[in-house]
């Protein structure tokens, strides 16, 4: 079954009339997203619960819910909210206005006074077998410097690029602005392309 | 003229496709044909967020079947 069989409104009719089977085929293809999404803020066995503590918040809400947004946004939605309230149990909150944030551009440095490139970027070996954005080492290297990444850049990054959600679902999602999304995401993918630039001239992560 | 600081802040929208009023979208094309460094930057980082998105993936049946169990338990409580 494909994804988008999941969002028509016969479906969404079966699921709201608590359809045991309709909802396991939710849970079969939305769980791995979900979970990515969990993960992003949370420790994987703590992600784990956020996750089943949205299956449960999300299987009673189900009678309610309208249908105006995809299920998937709706089931994100519950399941980062769930894993914001364990943040906030430890004393976390995370921030989605940029300014408040104190990361800038990680490429800002490298162009002149006039906005011009003083060190323009490096020509990224794209194709044949050593091609740079295949390698293994460099996949790591991706992963470790996302999981670095302040809270919402990451979340904004997982949601945008790597699940391929679009702004008004992501909106939606995280209760932001897009202009916001925007900003977190530029500053997410800057400090991605730094990092893969310096891969490139020195091997090394 | 825009300046390539500009054009790397707005390279984002490019890449997510977004509908961008008619003056910028020239503003960025003059740009993108004379600046062989923007060029180059927005050609890679089109690869590298291409590279990001991650595949849809399913969980296996059974362990679908616990996650459903789980929950209707809970309900039952």
């Amino acid at each position: 079954m494909a994804n988008a069989d999941l969002e028509t409104p016969e479906f969404i009719e079966r699921l709201r009339a608590g359809d045991r089977a309709a909802f396991a085929l939710v849970v079969k293809h939305y769980h791995p997203r979900l979970l990515g999404a969990a993960r992003t803020l949370l420790q994987p066995a703590d992600a784990e619960e956020a996750v089943q503590d949205g299956w449960i918040a999300a299987h009673r809400a189900l009678p309610k819910f309208e249908g105006r947004s995809a299920l998937l946004t709706w089931l994100t939605r519950i399941v980062i909210n769930q894993a914001r309230m364990q943040l906030r149990k430890r004393g976390r909150e995370i921030q989605f206005d940029p300014t408040e944030e104190d990361a800038t551009d990680a490429l800002a440095h490298r162009f002149n006074a006039n906005g011009h490139w003083q060190q323009p970027p490096r020509a990224w070996t794209l194709s044949g077998p050593d091609a740079l954005l295949t390698r293994d080492e460099l996949q790591r290297c991706l992963e470790t410097h996302i999981h670095a990444m302040p809270d919402n850049q990451r979340l904004a990054l997982q949601l945008r690029d790597i699940q391929g959600l679009d702004f008004d679902a992501i909106c939606n999602i995280l209760d932001v602005s897009a202009s916001n999304v925007r900003v977190l995401l530029h500053r997410a993918r800057a400090r991605l392309f730094e990092m893969v630039d310096r891969f490139q001239e020195t091997g090394e992560c | 003229m825009l300046k390539c600081q500009h054009v790397e802040q707005r390279a984002d929208a490019l890449v997510d496709g977004e509908k961008l009023p008619l003056g910028e979208r020239l503003a960025l094309r003059t740009h993108l044909m004379i600046c062989r460094h923007c060029r180059r930057y927005l050609r890679q980082l089109y690869a590298l967020v291409s590279k990001l998105r991650g595949a849809d993936q399913a969980l296996p049946e059974d362990e679908a079947e616990k996650i459903v169990t789980r929950t209707l338990e809970d309900r039952g409580r």
